[in-house]
């Protein structure tokens, strides 16, 4: 892959050019959709929100499009620049190409969070990072309160701050993410309460707890950043996005609610290659559709849009909120007040709404010739765990590069969590190259630069980024060894059989000739540890210590309590030692205050 | 009591000699009168399913209508390549098929939509090569991150050795069924060999990264495997029964779980029945109850892969192989709906199967008995060595030997007096302790040899080691009588020692072994109960040759290559497949039957046989 197509990546070009014209105004809002449909009858759907807020009211705390809430967790926690990410699913790079927002927009699958965070030392920053997790974990009903020292990292060159920090501030990088953490509708709606329309008006309109989270893959992202212009006018953005791959089929079955179970379609609909010698009413080879299936946004989002947000500002291309990429050739139906208008590569066509009018779009079956491009990714990565066993087992990392051309620079990071407890002397390289033939080379060759931070246990998690090189049309594996810790009895989850997630890797790709940082991340992990046989100590502690406590509290009662009445209970505690002693040491007392002992 | 204690210690040839050999005696008769008992209600019991995720049966499976004419269109398309290689026939064609059956199994499954890859790899064991292709498809969870999977395998021949058209067929058409489901939470991964033998050992292996170099690694992955299903419908007509195939490599075995939920699918929701072990007409009898324990322990103890589903199981992933057998009116799509249902359970779990058993032996469809109640039988066996081998070892310390023998020898009579009096004997430990780790290391012989050698030598190797277990132990008889004038003749007390040793080796393996493997260890610790019983015999010399001639006849006919001939014979199977098989299990399965046969079992048999030769001297 080159500079340049990469410079052609659509969601990249499209959004540039939506930030340059009005990224500096002091408070504004946009918002914007991108429908791309891709092989195998997905479909992308790209939502972007972006509002500003100048520096100076943010500091008064004059909110207007920039959420309160938000807002005052950050002023709260010293934070001045945040990323939040909600992820579930695979990006399937093989079909679908490169990801959207090169990635940059998406998170590991669960959450994942990081922030910069203004503080004097380490152990502040650690503080204000505590307070933001505590706080966005209410505000976004998710499990970030469990981000704690373990789990949370200082990445050193996998993130730069993206926003434009004074010189002033001492901003410590934390990182942290929960790969087991369910992604679902508690935290969309939190996620649309942001909105400045919050899902009532607009493209927000579209969301649908049901088909956001049955989509193959689906990213929410929240970033806060300041942003400065050239004559030293800063303002705060916030950026919001959701981006889901929808299966069309999927979708447009379950809005018939009364039939969303995909059951075989009757005979007679069946469709059959009529070439096959063989081919009857009951004998059937089937004939896969193509890709240009018939959709409508009704049928996939399960509601229409509904019109604009009237918060928007309307000028220029930014009112043409809803794109959409097919070639020019096919053809779209739009509602009535809706205008088109086709952009000059020949597959973006935008579209301008009408205010308060529901606008549906509604593409019929039609074979097409030209395909819109899709972009190879530059790199392969993939990770797995290897070797089996409850002691050790090893992890294995292979990335390739599919240019024939050019090498890939990229920083590989890796937080683990600290019951895995990786060898890094045994780091091996392995590289593929054109002939397929594997070739046994020195880490050092490979690696250019790691840091490392090993893991205390019970404390933190191991730290692992490595500078890193795979050269064209080559495959690079890389393995290493580690060991499973035996955790104590009370540390076990309840699932404890079902293993422990283990966090994605994050790469970034260094391209030096483009300004924005590739990022790619690995699938999440699950890590078999050795694990006691909970059921019998279970049953064993439960069953006896209930039955004791019935027992033993029983028969100590009755053994113990004797039942008399008030006056002998007043007799009989003067006589025992405890009472004697008792009333001594309130006659010391009384005496010490000054006061006559009471003589009986 | 204290009467009958101070009586025992008055009476130490009772204490020493006899009382060891009654306890022995005992120990072996319950063992086996135990392990007799547990077909009974009382001591088995009615299975349940544990892990309440499973659910077995509770969705509605939807497997069926116009789905079976694309079942039939696959079938068809197969079926023509098939017979395009047959009608061109010769073995030159072969490669050309498997390659056109290949590319069209990749076709189908990726206009289906899921990920396909093939993995090519080659085994060579005894001689033989075994190479082939797999085939294998994911369907990523549509909301999933792939950490997790499901493996559901149809090999092109069975393990009995047909050709598995329908189960192939009926894999494609569920890949493209399933795919069009929202619900899965775990991928699914549609795995297509081309036999039950190695092509899942292969695969799993590289799924696993612990692949030779002739295996051929992965280029697609999934997550952690959760549970494995094979499917076998190797019948032209429609079928009666499921039988259910669970023994895995080593006399590993899945979750009772597992196999639970397939029984309780099959007969409780679809109405199928389920068979286990070949047992077609079980009529809940003890007598079938106790042949289904039978069958299921041999192919335990034997410890060999019985279908492709064995190969997961040492990688502690949970395995099945669901057979179709008998003339019935259930069709492929009822098999198709009981593996849908079968899915479904598994995608409905939460954690790796954990709940039930994973040591139990089945009597029927219904019934089991866990290894709490079972192992004591194969422990009191192997503890019968034990007693006998703590017994050995005090009657040498402490209770001098012979002492009518001793009178006419003047010199030696009266430090043995003095022996007597202080009840101390020394103990001659060298020549004991190096004869038997001797003969234990020289077990690795027939190992090497059994393992190594090409297959076409195998039954006339069998036969030399008859005679080599004839003459060997002889031999090594007459050395230690004689000495050979190189060191000083055995005294009665090293012949004692050296079974001690033997014993308490056998029997410390065995207890051992019965943990891992109950049925092995009880084959092993039943064809060893004559160990505990022979010695060197003493009297007159007549009655000494003609007791220990009968008893190294006897002893031979339970030497391991004189059973191993007489099971072949029994079962009518050539000892050459037998041992290739065993071969192919050591390379390729990593099987540890050889290695119990050879380092535990003939070590101890060759020790009894020495003991026995000796008497004739």
């Amino acid at each position: 892959m080159t500079v340049l197509s990469l410079f052609s990546l659509p969601f990249v070009a499209l959004i540039l050019s939506l930030w340059s014209s009005s990224a500096f105004a002091s408070s504004d809002y946009h918002e914007h959709l991108l429908l791309h449909p891709l092989p195998q009858s997905s479909l992308l759907a790209s939502f972007n929100f972006r509002s500003n807020t100048s520096q100076q009211s943010f500091d008064q705390q004059h909110f207007r499009y920039l959420p309160r809430a938000l807002g005052q967790i950050l002023q709260h926690a010293h934070t001045k620049e945040l990323h939040l990410r909600f992820t579930t699913g695979i990006w399937d790079a093989e079909s679908w190409g490169s990801r959207p927002w090169n990635g940059s927009k998406e998170g590991g699958t669960g959450v994942e969070l990081w922030a910069w965070i203004d503080a004097p030392d380490d152990e502040a920053a650690f503080a204000k990072w505590v307070t933001l997790t505590q706080s966005l974990s209410g505000l976004f009903c998710a499990s970030l309160n469990f981000v704690d020292s373990t789990r949370t990292t200082r990445p050193v060159v996998s993130f730069e701050p993206a926003g434009d920090h004074s010189a002033a501030d001492q901003l410590h990088l934390l990182h942290g993410t929960l790969p087991g953490e369910v992604v679902c509708t508690e935290n969309l709606t939190p996620f649309l309460k942001l909105l400045p329309c919050k899902g009532k008006a607009g493209i927000s309109s579209l969301f649908d707890g049901h088909k956001l989270f049955d989509a193959a893959w689906q990213s929410m992202s929240v970033d806060i950043q300041p942003v400065c212009s050239a004559n030293g006018e800063c303002v705060v953005q916030i950026e919001q996005t959701v981006d889901m791959v929808l299966d069309i089929d999927r979708s447009k079955r379950s809005r018939y609610l009364a039939n969303p179970i995909p059951r075989p379609v009757p005979n007679e609909q069946l469709v059959c290659d009529t070439s096959k010698p063989y081919n009857s009413d009951d004998t059937c080879y089937p004939l896969e559709k193509t890709n240009d299936k018939a959709w409508s946004l009704t049928e996939i989002f399960g509601r229409s849009l509904n019109g604009v947000c009237p918060l928007t500002e309307l000028d220029g291309s930014s009112d043409q909120s809803v794109c959409l990429r097919v070639p020019h050739e096919r053809g779209v139906f739009i509602s009535e007040e809706a205008e088109e208008i086709k952009k000059d590569d020949g597959f973006t066509r935008c579209f301008k709404l009408a205010p308060s009018v529901p606008f549906d779009l509604s593409i019929p079956q039609q074979p097409v010739n030209t395909e819109v491009p899709l972009d190879e990714p530059v790199l392969h990565a993939e990770r797995t765990i290897v070797g089996h066993g409850q002691e050790r087992g090893g992890m294995r990392i292979i990335f390739g590069n599919p240019s024939n051309t050019s090498a890939v620079d990229f920083i590989y990071f890796e937080s683990l969590p600290w019951f895995l407890r990786p060898y890094i002397h045994t780091l091996h390289a392995t590289i593929t190259g054109h002939d397929g033939v594997p070739r046994e080379v020195p880490a050092s060759e490979i690696v250019k630069e790691t840091y490392y931070r090993p893991a205390i246990d019970r404390e933190r998690g191991t730290q692992l980024e490595l500078a890193l090189f795979v050269p064209a049309a080559s495959t690079v594996t890389l393995t290493y060894d580690f060991e499973k810790a035996i955790l104590r009895y009370t540390e076990y989850p309840p699932d404890a059989n079902r293993g422990f997630n283990v966090a994605p890797a994050v790469i970034r790709i260094l391209d030096t000739a483009h300004d924005a940082p590739i990022y790619i991340r690995s699938t999440s992990l699950l890590l078999q540890l050795p694990t006691p046989d909970f059921s019998m100590p279970y049953n064993v502690i439960i069953l006896t210590s209930t039955v004791i406590a019935l027992a033993f509290g029983t028969i100590f009662n009755i053994l113990v309590r004797r039942i008399v009445t008030l006056d002998e209970a007043a007799a009989l505690g003067a006589q025992t030692l405890k009472g004697r002693l008792l009333g001594k040491f309130v006659a010391i007392r009384d005496r010490l205050r000054g006061k006559d002992t009471k003589v009986e | 009591m204290p009467a009958a204690i101070r009586n025992l210690r008055n009476n130490p040839h009772f204490l020493f000699a006899r009382l060891p050999n009654l306890l022995s005696f005992i120990c072996v008769v319950v063992g086996v009168v135990w392990l007799l008992l547990l077909p009974l209600n009382e001591y088995s019991r009615q299975t349940y399913i544990s892990e309440n995720a499973l659910l077995p049966g509770q969705v509605h499976a939807y497997f069926t209508g116009s789905e079976q004419n694309i079942f039939r269109g696959y079938k068809r398309e197969l079926e023509g390549l098939l017979n395009d290689g047959q009608a061109r026939g010769g073995q030159k064609d072969e490669a050309e098929v498997t390659a056109a059956v290949s590319d069209k199994l990749q076709s189908i499954l990726q206009a289906a939509g899921l990920k396909v890859a093939t993995q090519k790899y080659e085994y060579t064991s005894a001689g033989i090569t075994h190479q082939g292709e797999n085939t294998y498809a994911i369907i990523h969870a549509p909301r999933g991150d792939a950490t997790e999977a499901i493996v559901l395998v149809a090999p092109w021949i069975t393990a009995d050795d047909k050709l598995n058209l329908n189960g192939v067929t009926l894999a494609l058409t569920l890949a493209r069924y399933f795919k069009r489901w929202s619900l899965w939470s775990k991928d699914i991964i549609f795995l297509i060999t081309p036999d039950s033998k190695s092509g899942t050992q292969a695969w799993i292996d590289a799924y696993h990264d612990m692949h030779p170099a002739s295996v051929q690694p992965l280029p697609l992955k999934s997550g952690a495997l959760q549970g494995a299903l094979v499917i076998e419908y190797p019948l032209d007509h429609r079928f009666q029964s499921l039988h259910i195939v669970y023994d895995g490599v080593n006399g590993q075995l899945p979750n009772l779980d597992l196999f639970n939920t397939a029984v309780a699918i099959a007969g409780g929701q679809m109405g199928i029945g389920a068979n286990l072990q070949e047992m077609w007409g079980h009529d809940d009898s003890y007598e079938h109850r106790l042949q289904t324990m039978f069958r299921g322990m041999t192919k335990q103890g034997l410890g060999y892969a019985t279908g492709a589903h064995s190969s997961f199981m040492p990688y502690h992933i949970d395995a099945i192989t669901l057979q179709t057998k008998g003339e019935g009116w259930e069709d492929e799509m009822a098999l198709g709906r009981t593996i849908e249902s079968l899915c479904r359970s598994l995608n409905n779990l939460l954690e790796h199967l954990h709940q039930s058993f994973f040591f139990y032996l089945l009597m029927q469809s219904n019934r089991f008995v866990s290894i709490g109640t079972y192992l004591p039988s194969a422990m009191l066996i192997a503890g019968n060595f034990t007693i006998m081998a703590i017994a050995l070892w005090m009657r040498t310390g402490y209770y001098p030997e012979s002492k009518p023998s001793a009178k006419p020898m003047n010199e030696k009579g009266s430090a043995e007096e003095k022996a007597k009096t202080d009840g101390i004997a020394e103990r001659h430990l060298a020549l004991p302790l190096s004869l038997v780790v001797g003969l234990h290391l020289l077990g690795l012989v027939p190992l090497w040899v059994f393992n190594n050698i090409f297959h076409q030598y195998f039954t006339t190797t069998t036969y030399i080691f008859v005679v080599v277990d004839i003459i060997l132990p002889l031999f090594l008889a007459a050395i230690l009588s004689n000495g050979l004038g190189l060191s000083n003749p055995i005294i009665p007390q090293q012949y004692h020692l050296i079974k001690s040793f033997s014993l308490l080796l056998l029997g410390l393996s065995l207890s051992t072994l019965a943990t891992l493997n109950f049925s092995l260890s009880f084959m092993i610790g039943l064809l060893c109960a004559p160990l505990s019983f022979v010695a060197r015999l003493q009297g007159s010399a007549p009655f000494r040759l003609a007791t220990s001639s009968l008893g190294l006849v006897l002893l031979n006919l339970v030497s391991p290559p004189t059973v191993l001939l007489g099971v072949c014979w029994y079962m009518g199977i050539s000892v050459e497949t037998v041992l290739t098989q065993a071969a192919f299990g050591w390379d390729i399965w990593g099987m540890w039957t050889q290695v119990v046969v050879w380092c535990v079992w003939w070590p101890a048999w060759l020790i009894g046989c020495v003991l026995l030769w000796s008497s004739m001297f």
